[in-house]
Order: structure tokens, then C-alpha cells, then sequence
């Protein structure tokens, strides 16, 4: 038995077309800045890509997998921006003795201290490395309260009441931060301690990398995440939360599970993008960006797909950017008809929606009705035991 | 044998319309209890209350000693008692197998675990085995990698038998399962029910075939307009004249009783 054990191997799962013309669209995509000379521009590409892939596959968590219509994912970004911003930061400032109490956030303190942080955590790779983890457990545990917290009132409301409730709690928490002086500096932007302040001239590159790193560590987490037991119960909560409570699901304690585990995701995202701009200020984070964006990707992409969300966010970024750097080479006509291209790139989300709606409503690539385990697994542990029976009275 | 399911006085109002009034029922341990009554006679509307899905107005429902009114159908889950419905709500985004597993318990449903496959697989694998069994009963073992949305009607009423049979309660409601069904399906189902009867568990059927489900019950309860009219064995309840008169109507009903 341990020998069939030892061969048992996963089926691999052979990519579909769909996902191999989409991959081929998108480095073609790639390619076309680099030969125009672009090469940066992949950068900043790939930094919003890591970004809005972390947001976005938190959200496909909790609307694409439980169906929370989650309407504030601003709410959680949010939270994991402030808490980046205002504690790591400060403890540091404790460590080495300064001021880290409301001065902290007093711009002419701070942009004092930030930059003797800086120069500790450039002086030791693992200074560095243990302020970005530390940056990310607090993210990570302030996202997971506040998932928590927001979904106390707001669990038990049915679909429009919840998502109108979620959208309420996302605007009131930037409005916080904003006026909320002592937290992150409220309207004044104040700076955040930078851990790849190591890499001295190639800091963005290495930044965009270990953003990208991170962002395909919680893809793989994801992915896990809701190829199983967990994900099944999911989906049924999504699909019919009467029949799944009488499976035997606690509904509220399950879809509570799923929100704080995408609160906690978004708020890296959101804690990562203040690491990367090195500073915090709170109108940065506004609904349209952070909340309105994330659904057009994933609408685009496919609810319920991981892979298919990565595909969305990856093209809706690259068409994104290519409107911002050809703007006024390739729409500047469109002055003539009265409209600006100054803001074109607000309108593609927009229309964006309204052709995956008409056209793709399950997005590009849509969720995939399979077991939970591959196939041919269930098939071979199945063959397996029916073996087993039948030899059993043999033996 | 003693008394699993006790629903005592136990009222639904929707809004004026009294669905369920001061119905009293007791399901024994080990039995195939069956509920009939024509349609909209509160069937439906008794289980839901039994089960959790409503809330009763007034009365109280007992299972296994423990008063279980109002608790959710989770917790009533978890205590051994589990339901089918009338019109089937699969988990259309699941395959076939995955619906009954979802009825199941594995350690994988926590998301601590549910990460890593070594935690759960051994269980799932467990439970695999039995969701086949018993979708091979229902007659649905072909289709198992089928999504469920693919299925029809009487398809879907068998797999709602499965989701119901697979989670290993004690007692198991059984709301029309054999609705819409060929009566040679519909046979073999409630055979295999029989069956697992003689494993100890208790079933309560709601069916309005009286002809096909009549064989296989211990007790039967008829129910009009919201309230119990009749108990008893099946001879005695389907020769009751106030059960004639309600299935035939009245006027056929008087002529019949004479
Ligand atoms: N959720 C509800 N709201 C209002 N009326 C209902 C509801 N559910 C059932 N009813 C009414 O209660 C009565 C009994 O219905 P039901 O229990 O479904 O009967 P049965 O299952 O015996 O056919 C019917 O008149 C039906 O219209
Ligand atoms: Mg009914």
C-alpha cells in the first residue's frame, strides 16, 4: 500500500487556451512598451499590479467565493495603510529614542526622525527585512480587527443592506484618518520608514519585486485557501445560505472567517503601498481607487477565479498605463469631440463594467466547477478502495 | 423505543395566516414516520419549524430530550437532525460529489487548515468513499463530476436525498423526496431509505405519493389546513373517513364514507 502511496503524484493541471492567449496578450502588451522604450513604465506596472492583485484577490475572497457584496474594500486599505503608517514607525522611534508619541506625526518631527530610522534599518539587511515583516503582521492583525468589527453590525444584513453598509464603514474610516491628526498626520502627509532604503539606487526595482514576490505568495495562499473543505463551505454559503446552513454551516461564523481573512489581506495590500510611496496621507485612499478598481478588475478577470482576477488586474493596469502615457499621442482627437483624455483612464473602469456585463459576464476567465480535489485523484482514491473491498475477503 | 422528535402545540403565523396550528407530532426513535395532506396543508411550513429554517409563534419542538425551538439549523444540525427540501436548493457552483461533501464535516473547514492538504485529505478521502456510496444509491454515481447546476429536476430531488442522507445524523427529514420522480426511482429510493433504516436511523417523510411511500411507513400523520387530523398506523390513517374526505374532496368524499 505505502508503494501506490509513494506514486501517487498530482494530475498536472494542464492550462487552459483561454489562459494562454490572455498570458500572450499581456506580454505582448509588455513587450510593446519595452521596444518604445519604456522599460520603466513595466515597472510601475508591475508595482500596481502586486498592489491591486493583493486587493483584489482579497475581494474575489469574500464577493467572488462567499458572496459578501463587499462595497468598502477601501475600509480595510485603509486600515492597513494608517496602521503601517502610525505604529512600526513609532516603535522604532521608541527603540532609538525619539519622540513617538503624537509628535510622531507632527510633520516637523517627523520628517526629522523618519530618516534616522532609515539609516538603522540601511545599516543590516535583517533590520530591514524585520521592519518589512513587522509592517505586515501589523497590517495584516488592524485588517483582520477591523473585518471583524465591521462585521459585527453588518453580517447578518441581507445583500444590498450589507453592501451599503460595507461602502458607509469605507468612507467613514478615510474621513478618520484625514482628521484624525495625531494617528498619521491627518491632512499633512507624513513619511513612513523605509526598509529597502538598503538597496540604495535600485530601491524601487527591489521594492516592485518583493511587492510582486509577496503578491504571488498570497495568490498560492489563496489559491489553497479555497481548493478545500474551507473554500467548499464557501461556495455554498455563496449559493444558497438556507441549504448551507442546514448542511451544517454557522453562516455568520463562516462569512465573519472569510471577511476578516480578506480584511487582513487588503490591509498588506494597502500597508505595502504606503511602504512603497514612503509616506501616508489619508485622501490618498479613496473609494474610486480602491474599491470601484478592484471589482472592475475582477469583474473583468472572472468572479471566483484567483488566476482569472491576476489576469484582470494584470491587463486593466497595462491598458490603464497606456492611456496615462499616450494620452495626448493616441486621443488627443478626442478634444475636437469636446471630451479631455486627461480622464480617460476613469472612464475605461467605468466602461470597462458596463462590456464585461453585456459581453463576458462571467469575466475572462470564469470560475471552474470542479471537484475539490483534482480529478484524477478522486477518481484513483475511488478505484483504490473499491480495490480494496473486493480483495478484502481474498485476504 | 423511545420518543426522538416531539413537536408540542406547535403554531406558524404568516401575517394572519395560521399555516401550522397547535400541531402535535412524536416521531419515535428508529421508525419511518410519514406526514401526509394535500397541498398547502402546512407540511412544509411544520419541518421548516422543526428544523430551524422558521421560527414556531407559540409550541415547542424537542429533540432527543433537548428543546430545540428557535435554535438555528446548524446547531440543530449538530445535534443529529438534518433535512431535505421540497424544492431543491443545490450549491450550483459545486460539482455534484462537493454538494453532498459540503454536508459533511472535515477538519480542512478551518482556515488554519484548510491550507495545508495533509490536514484534511485523509478525511476527505473518508468521506469521498461515502458520498459515493450513497449518491450510488440515489442513482446519481455517474454524474458525480458534474456541476450540479446540469441536473434535472428529478435529478436534483435525488441529490438533495443525498445531501440529506450524507451528513450521518441520527434523524433525517425527508421533505417530497420522491416529488417529480419515475415511481421505479421513486421505489428503490425509499428501499434504500428502508435500509438505512435497519442501521438505526429515524426518518420523517413528508410525501404526498401516499400509493408508493404508504409501504414503508411505521406511523402516519395527515394534516388539513394547519392542523393534525389524523395519526396512526397506515391502515388506520388512509381509511380515516376525515383523510378520504380531504384527498377526494368533500362532495366524492360523503358519497365514499357511506
Ligand atoms: N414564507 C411564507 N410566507 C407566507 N405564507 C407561507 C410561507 N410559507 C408557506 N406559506 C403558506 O402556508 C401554507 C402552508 O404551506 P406549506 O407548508 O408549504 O404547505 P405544504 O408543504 O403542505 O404544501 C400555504 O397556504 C402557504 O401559502
Ligand atoms: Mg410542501
Amino acid at each position: 500500500m505505502s508503494a501506490v502511496a509513494k506514486t501517487e503524484r498530482k494530475a498536472p493541471r494542464l492550462i487552459g487556451i483561454r489562459e494562454l492567449v490572455l498570458l500572450a496578450i499581456i506580454i505582448a502588451l509588455l513587450s510593446f512598451f519595452i521596444f518604445s522604450g519604456r522599460e520603466k513604465t513595466i515597472w510601475a506596472i508591475v508595482f500596481e499590479f502586486s498592489i491591486f492583485a493583493i486587493i483584489t484577490l482579497s475581494l474575489n475572497l469574500e464577493t467572488g467565493f462567499t458572496g459578501i457584496p463587499q462595497f468598502g474594500r477601501v475600509a480595510a486599505v485603509i486600515t492597513g495603510a494608517f496602521a503601517v503608517g502610525a505604529l512600526p514607525g513609532r516603535l522604532m522611534a521608541y527603540i532609538i529614542g525619539e519622540p513617538w508619541g503624537a509628535e510622531y506625526a507632527n510633520a516637523v518631527f517627523n520628517y526629522r526622525i523618519v530618516p534616522v530610522i532609515n539609516e538603522l534599518l540601511a545599516s543590516n539587511i535583517f533590520y530591514s527585512i524585520g521592519f518589512l515583516l513587522l509592517c505586515l503582521f501589523t497590517a495584516a492583525v488592524f485588517g483582520a480587527a477591523i473585518g471583524w468589527l465591521i462585521s459585527r453590525p453588518a453580517i447578518r444584513l441581507k445583500e444590498a443592506y450589507l453592501g451599503i453598509s460595507l461602502l458607509a464603514f469605507g468612507d467613514f474610516f478615510m474621513w478618520v484618518g484625514h482628521n484624525w491628526n495625531i494617528m498619521v498626520g491627518g491632512s499633512t502627509p507624513i513619511n513612513v520608514p523605509d526598509p529597502f532604503r538598503i538597496f540604495g539606487g535600485d530601491r524601487f526595482m527591489a521594492a516592485v519585486l518583493v511587492l510582486f514576490f509577496i503578491a504571488i505568495v498570497i495568490y498560492i495562499y489563496l489559491e489553497r485557501l479555497t481548493k478545500s473543505p474551507f473554500g467548499r463551505n464557501l461556495k455554498m454559503i455563496r449559493d444558497n445560505e438556507v441549504s448551507a446552513s442546514a448542511a451544517g454551516l454557522d453562516v455568520v461564523k463562516v462569512r465573519t472567517r472569510s471577511l476578516v481573512i480578506g480584511s487582513a489581506i487588503a490591509a498588506m495590500g494597502g500597508g505595502l503601498y504606503v511602504i512603497y510611496t514612503g509616506s501616508i496621507g489619508a485622501i490618498g485612499f479613496q473609494k474610486l481607487t480602491f474599491t470601484f478598481w478592484p471589482w472592475a478588475y475582477m469583474m473583468l478577470g472572472g468572479i471566483g477565479s484567483n488566476f482569472g482576477v491576476l489576469m484582470g488586474v494584470m491587463l486593466l493596469v497595462i491598458l490603464k498605463t497606456m492611456i496615462i502615457v499616450f494620452r495626448y499621442d493616441w486621443f488627443a482627437f478626442m478634444v475636437n469631440v469636446g471630451i479631455d483624455p486627461m480622464w480617460l483612464e476613469f472612464t475605461l473602469m467605468g466602461a470597462v463594467i458596463v462590456l464585461v456585463i453585456l459581453f463576458v459576464p462571467h469575466g475572462l476567465v470564469p470560475e471552474k466547477v470542479e471537484p475539490v480535489l483534482p480529478e484524477e485523484r478522486v477518481k484513483r482514491v475511488l478505484a483504490k478502495r473499491q480495490l480494496e473491498k473486493t480483495s478484502e475477503p481474498v485476504s | 423505543m423511545s420518543e426522538l422528535l416531539i413537536a408540542k402545540n406547535v403554531t406558524k403565523a404568516f401575517e394572519g395566516l395560521v399555516a401550522v396550528n397547535k400541531a402535535n407530532i412524536v416521531v419515535k426513535e428508529n421508525t419511518f414516520t410519514m406526514l401526509i395532506g394535500p397541498n398547502g396543508s402546512g407540511k412544509t411550513t411544520l419541518i421548516n419549524c422543526c428544523t430551524g429554517i422558521l421560527k414556531p409563534t407559540a409550541g415547542n419542538v424537542y429533540f432527543n430530550g433537548t428543546d430545540i425551538t428557535g435554535w438555528k439549523p446548524h446547531q440543530i444540525y449538530g445535534v443529529g437532525f438534518v433535512r431535505s427540501f421540497q424544492i431543491p436548493l443545490p450549491f450550483v457552483g459545486l460539482t455534484v460529489l462537493d454538494n453532498v461533501l459540503g454536508a459533511m464535516r472535515n477538519p480542512g473547514e478551518m482556515p488554519f487548515k484548510a491550507t495545508s492538504k495533509r490536514a484534511w485529505i485523509e478525511e476527505e478521502e473518508k468521506n469521498m468513499e461515502r458520498a459515493m456510496e450513497i449518491l450510488a444509491k440515489v442513482g446519481l454515481s455517474e454524474r458525480w463530476d458534474m456541476p450540479s447546476s446540469s441536473l434535472g429536476a428529478a435529478q436534483l430531488k435525488l441529490l438533495e436525498v443525498a445531501k440529506g442522507l450524507s451528513s450521518g445524523a441520527k434523524m433525517i427529514a425527508l421533505d417530497e423526496p420522491i416529488g417529480g420522480v419515475d415511481p421505479a426511482s421513486a421505489h428503490e429510493i425509499l428501499s434504500h431509505v428502508a435500509e438505512l433504516k435497519k442501521e438505526g436511523l429515524t426518518f420523517f417523510v413528508v410525501e404526498h405519493r401516499i400509493d408508493i411511500a404508504a409501504p414503508f411507513a411505521d406511523y402516519v400523520y395527515a394534516m388539513d389546513l394547519g392542523t393534525i387530523i389524523s395519526e396512526g398506523t397506515p391502515d388506520k390513517v388512509l381509511n380515516d373517513p376525515k383523510v378520504i374526505e380531504v384527498y377526494l374532496g368533500k362532495g366524492v368524499g360523503s358519497t365514499c364514507s357511506e
